[in-house]
């Protein structure tokens, strides 16, 4: 379980190594950023190649990092039938996908 | 919006190298330097150096929760219980962060950094704590565990107190977290060892698996707001992996005193040009 910590963070390195070897190989172009973004409109923008995009998505894939740990943790304590620990990693869970949206509000 | 040239780019990875081996070699997080250099070196906006930071947070606390030792340390229990208060802590506080004069920020920026080298050159006060009765909280919710120590090849079991004090001070080291973009280890661990009673090993692996996800509520939040620049963040996750790596492996023992006071001395200079800048923001060495 704990290696899947590891490779989140593999994974959004390289992406960002992607897209700084990508920004330099195009010159080091200017970049424009979004003012306010949305998890959906990251994921996008992404997979057109963009940039910032591909950046974008390894910084959502290494905070979705720990949460896909919470996400598997309060799985596991469901099979457990441990059902305090079921609540509290879901309550943790909720919060964090909360944050996710907050943008709009904050 | 942010324009950032390639030199900018090549000197935060740079700096983050040695901020992330300087945090390893110290157990500091590599907040504590990041956030100095990029506002007062590289002129970076707060908002923007904070959401670079705290995205680098994750990465060192992920990489490191990672290894079989920390994990086996960590308990899951405690820490999931405790992220209530951090990740409540940590969103509030990057919201409220947004309401906030820079100028204010940067003064409990420096003050943070005061705190920190004190403890660095006055040392943390280590429990070893035993015969640990738990509180009725902590019972019902079977906080307590026990941990291998390879140093003496014995399973020692712990229990837990102080349990919902732990939680609110978990909240208050959330804010900060959220507020300033750093992990908050510097709270957390003293915390849970010295009010929890928790085996100061045990503290530190789980206080740095917390951190991780207190940083990802946090991070999420400067996220949306657009207050994560790509190209600062990108330079500066790669550079803070490698630094922490290379220093977890090349240094294993404790830096000598005079090593430590010479940081120490450097962290309270800078954290004096931290509190100048929050009264006197065109300043940038």
């Amino acid at each position: 379980m704990a290696q899947s910590l590891r490779v989140g963070v593999l994974a959004s390195a390289a992406l960002s190594l992607l897209g700084l070897v990508l920004w330099a190989s195009g010159g080091f172009p200017s970049v424009t950023v979004p003012a306010i973004l949305n998890v959906v409109d990251i994921v996008r923008v992404a997979f057109t190649g963009d940039l910032t995009g591909i950046v974008y998505f390894g910084v959502l894939v290494l905070i979705a990092t720990p949460i896909f740990r919470v996400a598997v943790s309060s799985v596991y304590f469901a099979v457990q039938r441990d059902w305090a620990y079921a609540v509290i990693t879901i309550a943790v869970l909720g919060m964090l996908l909360f944050a996710l949206y907050s943008g709009a509000a904050g | 919006m942010l324009v950032v040239t390639p030199i900018e780019v090549l000197s935060i990875f740079l700096m983050s190298i040695l901020a992330g081996l300087v945090g390893a070699v110290f157990g500091l997080g590599g907040g504590i330097l990041i956030i100095p250099f990029l506002t007062l070196v590289e002129g970076v906006p707060l908002p923007f150096a904070v959401g670079a930071s705290i995205i680098s947070v994750i990465a060192t606390s992920s990489a490191s929760a990672a290894t079989y030792v920390q994990d086996r340390l960590t308990n899951l229990r405690l820490g999931m219980f405790l992220e209530v208060g951090t990740v409540l802590g940590a969103i509030t506080g990057a919201l409220v962060a947004a309401f906030l004069d820079p100028g204010v920020l940067l003064v409990l920026f420096g003050i943070l950094l005061i705190y920190t080298s004190a403890i660095m050159i006055a040392g943390r006060k280590v429990d070893s704590p035993s015969g640990v009765v738990p509180d009725r909280v902590s019972r019902n919710l079977r906080l307590g565990g026990e941990y291998f120590d390879p140093a003496t090849g014995v399973t020692n079991r712990y229990e837990v107190t102080n349990t919902l004090k732990t939680l609110a001070i978990s909240a208050i080291s959330g804010v900060v977290s959220g507020l300033l973009g750093v992990g908050g280890g510097i709270i957390g661990v003293p915390t849970m060892n010295l009010l929890s009673k928790v085996p100061v090993k045990v503290a530190s692996a789980t206080s740095n698996f917390m951190i991780g996800v207190t940083a990802a509520a946090s991070s999420s939040v400067y996220l949306v707001r657009g207050d994560v620049q790509p190209f600062l963040v990108a330079p500066l996750m790669i550079g803070v992996v490698i630094g922490a790596a290379v220093g977890t492996r090349l240094l294993r023992r404790t830096p000598p005193l005079r090593i430590k006071l010479l940081l120490a001395i450097l962290l309270v200079a800078v954290s004096i040009a931290m509190i100048l800048k929050g009264f006197f923001p065109e300043i940038v060495l």
